[in-house]
């Protein structure tokens, strides 16, 4: 900022062409305005985030696009760079943040990525609310302490990538690093490109040596990209290797909440249901939680252990009624594990043959 | 609830299946009545009750928090409500009344962000004191296989040595449950000299379940100051501070302001000085980074042709609302008066923005400063005279001195700007001097070498 900028005598000339122009469109803004409080006021209650939900949503979304936009500025710089063009390798090293562009540009409302961030937020905040349960003798070792010394050698070493990867998503992003976003790969992919094509937009230079160094940065990140470090990944793999017989499913899934491990708890339930991560995930989110008691039916638990499990996940998630849970208890553990695996067979399908009927649904009520 | 509080005795009782309370201990059976119920009637307590039928209908033991209405007081009981054949059991442990504010038991996330803030690098272990975390570049960094110790005691990452007075800061923290430091340790597998600190991890019945801890790798040259670490320290200051310090502003500004809804005026002031604390805490901020710069061997200035008298009249002009508020009128050199000197422009400003500054705030209301640029041979001055109470013949050298102030019972301030201010004078070729007398004001005086 220049010194006469800041000089009060000076400061405000420039500006009152700008003041004009705001003033003469105070209304528009002001409907505007109106509109939005108006839509926010009338919102329905069911499915909106919480404040904290929203807040970790953002933290999110920005340390994801921001660790990619940084990752990708980088690179193209050094290319750049190494094609004898320094002042643009300077312009695109910074410059206005991908991630209002996209924000404006309404990208960002992108319904699979939203889906994909909203449940990993959910779970995370669920999971770190988890009422943890110490042991029962002082010494024992919680529960993925325990597995990964597990004479199976498959075990061992999948707890112990377990709680790296839990590592990796709870501590913050470290600069400087390639950015690991755990995120599917198409996912992955399609937001790489979108930050590429959003920081094209510097104000001058070669723009066909700007483009080339951006899509080669692009496929750089996305060629880095592994789908199996993530936190969903490692928690699959764990539950493979535990293949869980019925009689240790029970206690396997009511340890791992106790210990703050709900991906591993999704995890368990995917593979004893021949589910994919997502789909568990979708249902164990839920807080109406009709079709995940119906899925612990199909799976033999008992009433004792739903109830652990329901108690849990009650305390974790104020989206949840404890009281509704209690009374509804008794007809849950009424129901006949084949008639619960009759009721859940719709879930068994194919994921793109669900995705399509619900979507035919979705535009019939339309 | 912490290891320090007397351990009181288990409050022990039994709800039947129909909600009556069939058997109670005598601070239970005393709580109950005063809630207005009687044994054989159903249980009075609303919170307790509740949970006494969660328990029942679930079948499982329920285990809470529970916060009750004793009379005009609150109470805080952890109870345990376990159904079996003749009813619910409680057991409540923890009775005591409850404090004004309790931080959310579970998270510890204050702790765990302040032990953060110091630390190389983190961990955190279970109940058995396994690993559980550790910072994911961490190995890289320092060199061992750090995800083959996930699960691992925590012995096996750390030696642990004996501290100054051979004690084991560590021993207590795990007796007590309770928060450690100091604690020194090598890494077992590179032989890295650490200190460790940690504090316990609670559930949200107040149980143990954890330490979370962080590593501080002791640096041969241990007995470092803001005056001689290297510039990664400013980096980290400027960094650490900067940004949160900006949005305290923002945020106690919008409320003052006043822009989210009214609100009580007093509440409104209390805003503004948040926001004035957190400007003088920038400008502290600004006069580190600065001092960090000015103290490094390799510091040095830009000299460029500069016209001092511009800069003079600019550094006032900066100052004018600043001298309006305080009702005091900057005469400054006369447009179009130049002298050239030698010197880095920005650096230049910033002596006579604080030389300026710090005359408009010793300055009596109504009072006048003067700003002069004039050459004398050589040598090009600007001359910064007030009408404040003066400073003292023997104050004169301490106040160019580090952490020194011209009055020390002002507020506001660092006591770093003249330090900085004479430092760079003389990075340039020149010198800040200054004459006064008590009750006469003050007169301080740049010199810069002319052009």
């Amino acid at each position: 900022m220049s010194i006469s900028d800041r000089d009060p005598k000076t400061g405000g000339r420039p500006a009152a062409p700008t003041l004009l122009a705001r003033a003469a469109a105070a209304d528009l803004r002001a409907d505007r305005r109106l509109a939005t409080a108006i839509d926010d006021a009338f919102l329905g209650d069911d499915g909106r985030l919480d404040d904290r939900a929203r807040a970790a949503l953002a933290v999110t979304l920005e340390s994801l696009v921001g660790g990619l936009e940084t990752t990708i500025r980088a690179h193209a710089a050094r290319l750049l760079t190494a094609r004898a063009l320094p002042q643009l390798a300077g312009l695109i090293a910074d410059g206005v943040p991908a991630l209002d562009r996209l924000r404006a540009a309404g990208l960002l409302r992108d319904p699979e990525l939203m889906h994909e961030l909203i449940g990993r937020v959910r779970q995370g905040l669920i999971a770190d609310a988890l009422p943890i349960e110490p042991p029962d003798r002082a010494d024992q070792p919680s529960l993925l302490a325990r597995l990964s010394r597990d004479p199976d050698q498959r075990i061992a070493r999948g707890a112990v990538a377990l709680l790296a990867a839990e590592a990796h998503r709870k501590a913050p992003i470290v600069t400087g690093t390639t950015l690991r976003t755990d995120l599917p790969a198409a996912i992955h992919r399609r937001l790489i490109w979108w930050v590429a094509a959003a920081l094209r937009d510097v104000a001058a230079g070669d723009i066909d040596a700007l483009d080339r160094a951006l899509a080669e940065a692009a496929q750089r990140s996305i060629a880095a990209h592994d789908e199996s470090d993530g936190l969903e990944a490692a928690s699959t793999r764990l539950a493979a290797a535990l293949d869980a017989r019925a009689e240790e499913l029970t206690a396997l899934l009511t340890d791992a909440l106790a210990d703050q491990r709900l991906s591993l708890f999704i995890a368990l339930l995917g593979h004893a249901l021949g589910l994919g991560y997502g789909d568990v995930r979708d249902l164990v989110l839920d807080p109406d939680a009709e079709r995940l008691w119906l899925v612990l039916r199909a799976l033999e638990l008992d009433r004792t252990a739903i109830a652990h499990i329901g108690l849990a996940l009650c305390e974790a998630d104020p989206r949840r009624d404890i009281e509704h849970f209690a009374d509804t208890l008794d007809s849950i553990a009424a129901i006949a594990p084949e008639q619960a695996r009759v009721a859940i067979t719709p879930l068994l399908l194919p994921p793109d043959y669900r995705a399509a009927m619900l979507a035919v649904a979705r535009g019939v009520r339309a | 609830m912490s290891a320090h509080e007397p351990v009181l005795p288990l409050v022990r009782g039994l709800v039947g299946p129909d909600g009556r309370l069939i058997s109670a201990d005598q601070r239970l059976n005393d709580l109950n009545a005063r809630a207005g119920g009687a044994l054989g009637e159903p249980l009075a307590v609303p919170q307790l009750a509740r949970l006494a039928r969660l328990a029942q209908r679930l079948g499982i033991l329920v285990s809470r928090g529970v916060v009750a209405a004793d009379g005009a007081d609150d109470l805080q009981l952890w109870v345990r409500a376990e159904p079996g054949a003749a009813g619910v059991s409680l057991t409540i442990t923890g009775w005591s009344g409850r404090p004004a504010w309790t931080a959310p038991a579970t998270s510890g996330e204050a702790e765990h962000a302040a032990l953060a803030a110091d630390a190389d690098w983190r961990w955190e272990t279970d109940a058995a004191l396994r690993l559980t975390f550790l910072t994911p570049d961490v190995g890289t960094r320092h060199g061992f296989d750090a995800d083959s110790l996930l699960g691992q005691p925590l012995t096996t990452l750390f030696l642990l040595g004996g501290d100054e007075t051979g004690g084991f800061p560590i021993l207590g923290g795990l007796a007590m449950r309770e928060r450690f430091e100091d604690q020194p340790a090598r890494l077992r597998a590179t032989g890295e000299p650490l200190r460790l600190a940690a504090s316990p991890r609670n559930n949200i019945r107040g149980e143990f379940v954890g330490f979370i801890g962080a590593v501080t790798v002791e640096r041969p040259d241990s007995a470092q100051t803001i005056d001689d670490a290297g510039g990664a320290f400013a980096a980290r200051l400027d960094t650490a501070l900067r940004a949160p310090l900006g949005r305290i502003i923002a945020n106690a500004d919008s409320i003052n302001a006043q822009s989210d809804g009214p609100l009580r005026q007093d509440y409104a002031e209390y805003a503004a000085d948040i926001a004035s604390a957190a400007r003088h805490l920038i400008g502290l901020v600004d006069d580190l980074v600065d001092l960090q710069a000015i103290e490094r061997p390799d510091f040095h200035v830009a000299v460029e042709p500069i016209d001092i008298a511009d800069l003079a009249r600019r550094a006032a002009g900066l100052l004018a609302v600043r001298a309006a508020d305080s009702k005091v009128r900057i005469e400054k050199p006369a447009l179009g008066e130049a002298l050239p000197a030698h010197g880095e422009f920005r650096r230049v400003l910033q002596i006579l923005v604080n030389l300026i500054g710090n005359a408009v705030r010793y300055s009596p209301e109504g009072g006048v400063i003067w700003v002069r640029a004039e050459r004398e041979g050589a040598v090009a001055a600007v001359i910064v005279a007030d009408q404040g109470k003066g400073i003292a013949e023997a104050d004169q050298a301490r106040i160019f001195e580090k952490f020194e102030r011209v009055d020390p019972r002002e507020p506001g301030g660092s006591g770093l700007g003249l330090y900085i201010a004479r430092r760079l004078a003389r990075a340039m070729g020149g010198e800040i001097t200054v004459d006064s007398a008590p009750g006469h004001g003050a007169r301080f005086v740049l010199t810069l070498p002319a052009a």
